[in-house]
């Protein structure tokens, strides 16, 4: 099998864990791999960037409307060239086996939670010009459950100014579904850390709790 | 012609993407000019790049048609192709436009060149393809021009396709400056839009997954990677691209045996056009070379060969087997002088660096074998380090060999192979230029 990304040819190196454990293949090969920086060190317990302390955008948000709506998050990568390629070709040239490439790191992070995962929903329109939910699929990939409660309105995020983003009015509706009171939102990028507190705020309203989030890469 | 009609002919192409608007390309569909194609085949073959191995022809739930949808994989680039995407192509083609063409070249053919180019002449003539074993540098792109002026003449449409973008970006200017009157479109990922219908497209191998059964003849330029075992679709977009019974010229300085055996109408140049022989590699061991780059050393004897160049101010270059070998000794032949450059397939700078290379601003060029053809440099020097790794084979040992003694000029060349052990590789490289040299063919 070749590389997803490089379609360089993927070596097959025997191991023992390999004999015994029904382990995820390996997608990608070392050197693209090496392209992906993993956030670490110091991070800003509400948001997960790199940050000694709340960080400032979240420093901004705790003065808003949305103040506590968060208990924590995580992110894994940083938004680097390597990142942006591969979300180019995952999302824009939707090539969607490149849901596998994270299979192994999502499962590290997300197979042991309690909580329930709500993926950050796509508008109908989009999902049907795009064909498929990126969200969705790389949590499919990786053969974890997820169940939705949010709807996606009409707004755009992606092609806003900072300042507008950071006030645009709200993005989701809740479905009407009974909502847990544990739940961990997942999203492929954060940016502004906009569309999760909108999503949280509106699950929140409908009865949640506890709400965290993960997100694979940090703009 | 509209320019609808200009823009579609002989092509296949993504509704979605197409660059007009949508009602001229909707009201060109209901009149019947416009047929329309699924992405996918019921055969789980990509329409366009006529794919259908599993590993490309990917299965997934489809949001847009609510059903299972296959996607390729294998011309994703090109814009994504699935079962529920439409590839539209015009259904109702005019004759080629019969514009007057004229031919403004005056240069002159060497004996052999005109031997050969007469001999196209006659394959053309018969509609059999042909192909022109030449040595690297014996002049073929010249010999091919009346052949074109022919076809031209007897209102044919004409691909010239190459491999790679840097050959393509070379041969354009030629042609264009050889038949001054007539619509060229260079074609590659990423190119200029062009408008009007192009009688000659010069284009990548890989543009032709666009076309379908247009044209009268196809140039296949640098075929040696013909018919490309790394990606046998390539093939498949020449032989779909062309009219079915159009003919092939095939031009290579190393041929495959399938080609040489597969085609019976062959020309052979094994000399320059300048008449000097081929400059002979010679080997030279490096011993545990790589060994010697992981203590941050150049071996002593590659260490000589760079600043006799250097001495002597010869511009070189020097090929290794990965980039990765390329990254880490670059720092230290900046320490014999720093004005050394590094250029490898996805350097954004690449151009430019081999343009000062040539204008003498560099003194020399490390490089991964993306240099390995189509360009020249006066009085070039080539050394290939690690020639015994499986990067290298005859061909490309051939091909690096053949940058040297190119113009009239510089005839001779140094040429070293630095190796670790000698392979059959090189010998047979060696030996086959030798017998170029000799007028004989192995």
């Amino acid at each position: 099998m070749n590389c997803y990304l490089c379609e360089r040819v993927l070596p097959f190196l025997p191991s023992w864990r390999g004999l015994f454990f029904n382990d995820f293949q390996q997608v990608i090969c070392e050197k693209c791999k090496s392209g992906f920086e993993r956030i670490s060190g110091v991070v800003c317990p509400m948001c997960g960037s790199a940050s000694e302390g709340l960080c400032k955008d979240c420093l901004y948000w705790e003065t808003t409307e949305y103040a506590g709506l968060l208990r924590s998050g995580t992110s894994l990568y940083y938004y680097n060239e390597a990142m942006k390629d591969y979300l180019h070709q995952y999302k824009f040239l939707k090539d969607i086996v490149l849901s596998e490439v994270f299979v192994s790191e999502l499962r590290n992070e997300l197979s042991r939670t309690k909580a329930i995962i709500v993926p950050v929903p796509m508008h109908p329109h989009k999902m049907k010009e795009r064909t498929f939910s990126q969200v969705d699929c790389i949590l499919d990939a990786a053969g974890l459950s997820y169940s939705h409660y949010l709807t996606k309105s009409e707004q755009v995020q992606g092609k806003k100014t900072k300042r507008e983003r950071m006030s645009t009015p709200d993005l989701f509706f809740w479905n009407g579904r009974a909502v847990p009171e544990k739940i961990l939102l997942v999203d492929d990028l954060y940016t502004t850390g906009t569309t999760i507190r909108h999503a949280a705020k509106e699950l929140k309203k409908a009865g949640a709790v506890e709400i965290s989030f993960f997100t694979l890469i940090r703009g | 012609m509209t320019e609808l009609e200009q823009f579609l002919t002989g092509r296949i192409w993504l509704r979605d993407f197409m660059p007009f608007a949508q009602k001229e390309v909707d009201a060109a569909i209901s009149a019947g000019k416009i047929g329309i194609k699924k992405g996918i085949t019921e055969n789980k073959e990509c329409a366009r790049c006529l794919e259908k191995s599993p590993q490309k022809i990917i299965s997934f739930y489809c949001a847009n048609c609510q059903g299972i949808c296959y996607y390729c994989r294998h011309c994703l680039k090109m814009g994504r192709i699935s079962s529920c995407t439409e590839l539209i192509y015009w259904a109702d083609p005019s004759p080629n436009p019969q514009s007057p063409h004229s031919f403004t070249w005056n240069g002159v053919l060497t004996n052999a060149q005109q031997r050969a180019s007469d001999e196209v002449l006659e394959s053309l003539s018969l509609n059999q393809s042909h192909l022109v074993y030449a040595v690297c540098g014996a002049g073929k792109t010249e010999l091919l021009f009346p052949p074109l002026a022919k076809a031209l003449e007897k209102g044919q449409r004409v691909c010239i396709a190459a491999p790679r973008t840097d050959v393509v970006l070379e041969l354009s200017p030629r042609i264009k400056a050889v038949f001054p009157d007539t619509v060229v479109h260079t074609l590659y990922g990423g190119s200029p839009e062009e408008t009007g219908f192009a009688t000659i497209v010069v284009a990548t191998t890989h543009q032709l997954y666009r076309f379908e059964d247009t044209f009268d003849v196809i140039i296949v330029d640098e075929a040696d990677a013909f018919p490309y075992s790394c990606d046998p679709s390539l093939e498949r977009a020449v032989m779909k691209a062309k009219r079915s019974e159009a003919p092939i010229v095939y031009v290579s300085a190393t041929p495959s045996d399938r080609l040489l055996k597969e085609i019976s109408k062959q020309s052979r140049i094994f000399s320059r056009f300048h008449g000097h022989p081929l400059p002979v590699p010679r080997f030279q061991s490096l011993w545990n070379y790589k060994k010697t780059f992981a203590r941050n050393k150049i071996p002593i004897l590659l260490t000589r060969w760079i600043e006799d160049r250097l001495a002597k101010k010869e511009p070189f270059l020097v090929f290794f087997p990965t980039i990765e070998l390329i990254e880490q000794v670059v720092p230290l032949f900046k320490m014999l002088n720093e004005r050394i450059e590094a250029v490898h397939a996805s350097d954004p700078g690449r151009k430019e660096k081999v343009m000062k290379l040539r204008k003498g601003e560099l003194p020399g060029v490390l490089t991964s074998t993306i240099l390995e053809r189509g360009i020249t440099i006066p009085n070039i020097q080539v050394a290939v380090v690690g020639a015994d790794e499986s990067i290298f084979n005859a061909s490309a040992l051939i091909q690096i060999a053949g940058r040297a003694g190119r113009a009239p000029d510089f005839p001779a060349g140094d040429v070293v192979f630095f190796h670790n052990g000698i392979v059959r590789q090189m010998d047979k490289a060696k030996r086959q230029i030798i017998s170029y040299n000799r007028g004989e063919f192995v």
